[in-house]
């Protein structure tokens, strides 16, 4: 049971994964995002779509980041050229993007048709032939493509934003984007690219879970991670490795509600399944007052201010 | 100056609904559907007939409160993204209360409702707790309880009150709902949705407590420095915000919804958000905001039937409503289109003055 918990904490962490480091590149250039669930509803729908087209979950993923490069640009333009207020703007994509999710499966699908399913992406040890009941086999091998990307994502940005000089002018966007200007960094810039990152980033979650979690779309399949990935930012410290560990806190709470679900022990099942809400609460609120995240998060940045 | 501030202020989200027009219409006609016919069935089936409009006004009526505790909220600086938990948790105390203690009627209403408020209130109150004395982060909070909330009721609808085979609950006694409003399908519901609108617009507008909530939410330092109370007003902002969402649970099971059952209440809470930010935080214009978002979801129905335009045609509406409304607010804030404003508006003057 134990090893099941475990290889199910690694498949529900994924998502965070990718959701959390998109909210975090976005941060780190000084942008709050709380439209990711949007991103991902979006990213989800689009993964699917083309998964169930094309006949292959790669390249649904690849849509599925490409649709949430396009709508997060909506938020770039909106916060970077415009100034919009960040938080205002995630709520506006929050219910734009889940709205347009669901328009066009309705639109693709007609109004009452039946669940369509798709095929999933195969792990490698599919793809390979391995066939073992072994757990650390399964752990290391049977997993698919996307959850290796999600940990070499990791090691690429704690690597990028504190071993190179471009991450560390990225990171002095985020923390005072007047000082950064006047070293010649392009802050507008940055922050685009930002907005690229997060959106790609967040849409891969986003298809991850139509192309290698379950086989069919449903509106509001997201179901809060957007928001987990947020506070699995600020859990995890605006750091790389601190976000992976918080990521895989809470894909082992929701492990653990899906184990216990099956269980039962007579308690209605939606107890369970408010482990993960109920645990991302407790998490922040023994957190405590401390902030370290970056300084210049939530402000718009006018060149002209100069 | 001041008087320019307002115009634009109204235009904008004028302009951003007629933009979202047309880009619908644009979208109906990609679909194969006429747009003039479809545009003509929609507003029929929302205000055609009098019967039409009580069902808008009937959906309205949630949103309405959901989008007043958001506008409550926002003033005093208080991101409480949690109105659709705290909508059902109202509505859930209202439906153990008027289906189990046994007491039907009026009393049974006055206790519904009270109830109803309470329970809102409380679960706001969790959030700002957390917010005022953790120091942390009340969007994230408030939406978790969101989840909480739903899957609570779902215990409610498939374990613990269920009616029989089919996952609900049982329907709240008829002397216990809340009457109709002549032959309208709207109910008592509606006009407690508005005299609260009313209230919460006297209080921010027309108190000195108010006053002092409003400086609160425009700048937390300076109120701070003046010497007012910034953390009871919080936590105050919270409880309200959270009781006017729960009231609206709780008056709109007593008015239409009758039963818990799955998907009650799904998106309400971030509907309230975008009504209350798209009528830029002012009460009164959120009730507006609310019957026009009512409206366009009772009147897509009416289009599906006629023209096979899906209904969801009309979310895309109402979500493009909000994201342009919120550019355009921010962008005649920007000092280069200040600049040209306050150009026009001199000139108008000096016009004026000529004349």
């Amino acid at each position: 049971m134990i090893s099941e918990v475990l290889l199910s904490t690694v498949r529900m962490a994924t998502p965070l994964i990718f959701l959390a480091l998109a909210e975090l590149y976005s941060q780190r250039a000084g942008l709050v995002h709380i439209g990711l669930e949007g991103l991902a509803a979006i990213g989800s729908l689009v993964g699917f779509l083309v998964s169930l087209i094309t006949g292959s979950p790669m390249l649904g993923v690849v849509a599925g980041a490409a649709a949430g490069i396009l709508t997060n640009m909506i938020f770039a333009y909106a916060t970077i050229t415009l100034c919009a207020e960040q938080i205002v703007y995630g709520m506006a994509i929050n219910i734009f993007a889940p709205a347009l999710a669901a328009f066009i499966y309705r639109v693709y699908f007609g109004a009452g048709s039946e669940l369509v399913q798709v095929g999933l992406m195969s792990t490698l040890s599919q793809s390979l032939g391995i066939q073992s009941n072994n757990f650390i086999v399964q752990l290391f091998l049977d997993q698919t493509p996307m959850v290796y990307l999600a940990y070499i994502l990791v090691i690429v940005t704690v690597i990028y934003f504190n071993r190179t000089k471009s991450g560390l002018n990225y990171k002095a966007v985020g923390e005072y984007p007047k000082a950064a200007a006047t070293l010649g960094i392009n802050v507008i810039g940055v922050k685009y690219v930002a907005s690229i990152l997060c959106g790609a980033l967040a849409g891969m979650g986003g298809a991850y879970l139509t192309t290698c979690y379950a086989n069919t779309y449903v509106d509001g399949n997201v179901a809060g991670r957007g928001f987990i990935a947020l506070a699995a930012v600020i859990f995890g410290r605006w750091t790389g490795g601190g976000v992976l560990l918080a990521c895989l806190f809470f894909g082992f709470c929701d492990a653990l509600q899906i184990r216990l679900q099956v269980g039962s022990f007579g308690i209605p099942y939606q107890f369970f399944q408010m482990i993960p809400y109920v645990a991302t609460i407790l998490v922040l609120a023994l957190l405590g007052m401390k902030k370290s995240g970056p300084k210049g998060v939530g402000k718009a940045y006018l060149p002209e201010e100069r | 100056m001041k008087h320019t501030n307002r115009i634009v202020n109204l235009l904008v989200p004028i302009v951003s609904v007629l933009l979202s027009f047309v880009i619908g219409c644009i979208i109906m006609a990609a679909l194969g559907a006429n747009p003039a016919t479809a545009l003509q069935s929609l507003w029929i089936g929302a205000f055609g007939t009098m019967r039409n409009v009580g069902t808008t006004l009937s959906r309205a009526t949630p949103l309405i409160f959901t989008a007043l505790c958001a506008c409550f909220a926002y003033r005093c600086g208080v991101f409480n993204l949690g109105g659709e938990g705290q909508f059902l948790m109202g509505a859930i105390v209202s439906c153990v209360i008027s289906t189990q203690l046994g007491i039907t009627g009026l009393p049974a209403i006055i206790l519904c409702l009270i109830a109803g408020a309470l329970a809102g209130g409380v679960w706001a109150l969790i959030a700002g707790v957390l917010r005022v004395f953790r120091g942390q982060n009340e969007m994230i909070i408030s939406i978790m309880l969101n989840y909480v909330a739903t899957l609570f009721m779902g215990v409610i609808y498939t374990s613990w009150l269920r009616d029989g085979s089919v996952p609900q609950t049982v329907a709240v006694p008829d002397e216990t709902q809340l009457s109709r409003l002549g032959d309208l399908r709207a109910t008592t519901a509606f006009i407690l949705a508005l005299v609260v609108g009313l209230l919460v617009y006297y209080f921010l507008f027309h108190t000195s407590k108010g006053f002092q909530l409003r400086a609160v939410g425009l700048n937390m330092t300076a109120a701070q420095f003046n010497g007012f109370a910034v953390k009871k007003f919080i936590l105050m902002s919270f409880i309200v915000s959270g009781a006017i969402a729960g009231l609206g649970g709780s008056a709109d099971l007593l008015g239409t919804q009758f039963r818990l059952i799955n998907g009650y209440g799904s998106g309400y809470g971030f509907d309230g958000v975008a009504m209350a930010l798209i009528a830029q935080l002012h009460p009164i214009a959120a009730i507006v905001v609310a019957i026009f978002f009512a409206a366009l979801r009772v009147g897509s129905t009416t289009m599906q039937a006629a023209t096979g335009v899906p209904t969801s045609v009309s979310d895309i509406i109402q979500a493009l409503v909000i994201v342009f409304t919120v550019a355009g607010l921010a962008m005649v804030k920007l000092p280069q289109f200040r600049a040209v404003i306050d150009r026009m508006a001199t000139k108008s003057v000096q016009k004026k003055e000529a004349v």
